[in-house]
């Protein structure tokens, strides 16, 4: 980053899908490597469901505005979604969207999306709970925010323990995720 | 005191803090020792923080039947010695104007967090709003003072929590913390130090017999009676003599009264606190708290990079208003910008100090915060004259 940037991240889907906690870890490795950051988040009174969002605004100096007004990058975790927050997207922003609950995009003039197994890759592993891991894991390495275990490391501190070990398999197979995406649209542009 | 002076600027390890965590961080930083509070969305981490964090040093939490009843201990609490606080949101801050009143009239210092959401009644619990500004100046009834202070960023948070308490203790007043939703959930890069020393209550000394416990010069704030240490006190709701006893005698009233409604103001130096940013040459100024002051900072630099001129005033004690500040700060603009999530109470105070000519709204009260985009669209048409 160069000093005056500006990055504004969204990780969004529905209440109880542990999108807060995830945009939190973020948060914590981030704030590590001495980035300044402002985490927000919405969420209806409902304690399951409904939109849910939590925003990250990274800065190499004190955050002026903490809410997100233009996104790089945006994680959908659910089609419902997608109303509140296109009319953000930064022109050439980074769109990961779960191939399962929100399969489809509206057409955007000048995105770069990627269509993801996120919550399949956490049902394989045996929870859908960890979507959130598998999506932190694809977002980080797709958008190169933080070296790999900062964020490792930031799991670690925010994970409780039993939940440890499959959160680090979550993260691990949406790293996988995020770089196979990344190196597949290397060769699609090099043809 | 400007705030941009304030000693408060000490730079330690950097930490990850929400808003709501960093006013239990300052509680306890400030010496607050008991808390009394019912949960509600958007200040219930308040109350989660702090009922982990009192018994770690001695402190007690309480989870009261209800809101009435959390004000009511908190006053219990402060008469009893103890710094003492509340927190709650619009519906909880209404249920409790009655026990504010008393804890205004009587002098028993505490501090009351209200973190405003969208309203009025049950409203929008997860949405931001600042639709409290009246209410917290002049919810109870009668005429009473009352100190408000608005933070606008955790640190902020943090800081203006001890504030409050060092206040309420130095001139036994009730202190309202006043923030909206989204500064109380924002989580930000912080570094938040050790605070500063609290003002501590002026307890009574001297001769027993002698000791009255509502006995003062004009303006000024009488000694409290320490439970334990021997002096007679009494303490009622009703109009009341030096001797704490009631009375409806007019001269009694009139002097006891009148030293209440003035002892805020006989110290308004201590109490006002502000920042101003590029006051000096603004052609168009904007007044803003909270989430809206964060917009408006952003609109600010905005407005300059295409050569506006354009300042913010921040109010930081929002009552008593910090009029000569303001007065100050306005004199050499053409227009006043008030950016605020209501139909216009920070504008209705604004006006009040500088005219209807020069002063403009921009209001939100959707449950969505005002960009800073819309407040730097709204500065550039009244800097260049087409409000």
């Amino acid at each position: 980053m160069k000093p005056g940037d500006r990055i504004e991240l969204r990780i969004a889907g529905t209440g109880g899908q542990g999108l807060i906690l995830s945009g939190k870890m973020l948060a914590e490795a981030l704030a590590t490597l001495g980035r300044h950051i402002a985490q927000s988040q919405t969420y209806e009174p409902t304690s399951r469901g409904g939109f849910c969002n939590s925003d990250l605004v990274v800065s190499e100096t004190e955050v002026d505005y903490p809410l997100a007004t233009k996104l790089d990058c945006l994680v959908l975790l659910d089609r419902l979604a997608i109303k509140p927050s296109w009319a953000l997207l930064k022109p050439g922003a980074l769109v990961i969207h779960d191939t399962r609950l929100c399969p489809e995009l509206p057409p955007h003039a000048n995105i770069q999306a990627y269509a993801l197994p996120l919550s399949r890759t956490a049902i394989d592993l045996g929870s859908e709970r960890v979507a959130n891991m598998v999506a932190l894991g694809a977002l980080v390495a797709l958008a190169r925010l933080c070296p790999r275990n900062t964020l490792e490391q930031a799991v670690r501190a925010e994970t409780p323990k039993s939940f440890l070990e499959i959160n680090l398999d979550a993260l691990g197979a949406g790293f996988a995720l995020g770089e196979q995406a990344s190196t597949a649209s290397a060769a699609a542009l090099a043809r | 005191m400007n705030a941009a002076d304030s000693p408060l600027a000490a730079r330690p390890a950097v930490q990850l803090v929400s808003g709501n965590h960093a006013c239990a961080l300052g509680a306890v930083a400030a010496g607050c020792r008991f808390f009394a509070g019912y949960p509600i969305t958007p200040s219930s981490e308040i109350a989660e923080r702090l009922s982990r964090a009192l018994p770690e040093v001695d402190g007690v939490f309480v989870q009261m039947e209800d809101e009435l009843a959390s004000m009511a201990a908190v006053i219990g609490a402060s008469m009893g010695g103890v710094k003492a606080m509340t927190a709650t949101s619009g519906p909880g801050f209404s249920l409790k104007q009655e026990n504010l009143g008393y804890a205004a009239g009587a002098e028993i210092p505490c501090v009351i967090v209200n973190v405003m959401r969208g309203g009025p009644s049950t409203g929008m619990p997860t949405r931001p709003s600042q639709a409290d500004i009246m209410q917290s100046r002049w919810g109870s009834h009668g005429d009473y003072p009352i100190i408000v202070l608005t933070p606008a960023s955790v640190r902020e948070i943090y800081t203006e929590t001890i504030r409050a308490f060092a206040l309420a203790e130095k001139f036994r007043t009730p202190v309202i913390l006043l923030y909206d939703q989204a500064i109380a959930q924002l989580t930000e890069t912080v570094q938040l130090g050790d605070g500063m020393p609290c003002a501590e209550r002026l307890w009574a000394s001297g001769a027993r017999e002698a000791y009255r416990p509502y006995a003062a010069a004009p303006g000024a704030v009488p000694a409290m009676a320490r439970p334990g240490d021997g002096y007679r006190s009494h303490t009622t709701g009703l109009n009341h003599a030096e001797d704490g006893f009631p009375t409806q005698h007019p001269e009694t009233v009139e002097r006891n009264l009148g030293r209440l409604l003035t002892k805020l103001d006989s110290h308004l130096e201590e109490i006002a606190s502000w920042e101003c940013i590029d006051c000096e040459d603004a052609d168009v100024l904007i007044v803003a708290i909270g989430i809206s002051a964060r917009a408006s900072r952003r609109a600010l630099e905005q407005c300059r990079s295409r050569g506006l001129r354009v300042g913010l005033f921040r109010p930081l004690t929002l009552w008593p208003f910090p009029e000569n500040a303001l007065q100050a700060a306005a004199a050499h603009a053409r227009s006043v910008l008030v950016p605020e999530l209501n139909t216009g109470q920070l504008r209705l105070e604004v006006e009040r100090l500088l005219g209807r000519d020069r002063v403009a709204g921009l209001h939100r009260i959707d449950g969505e915060p005002i960009a800073p985009e819309q407040i730097a669209a709204r500065a550039e048409s009244l800097a260049k004259g087409t409000p």
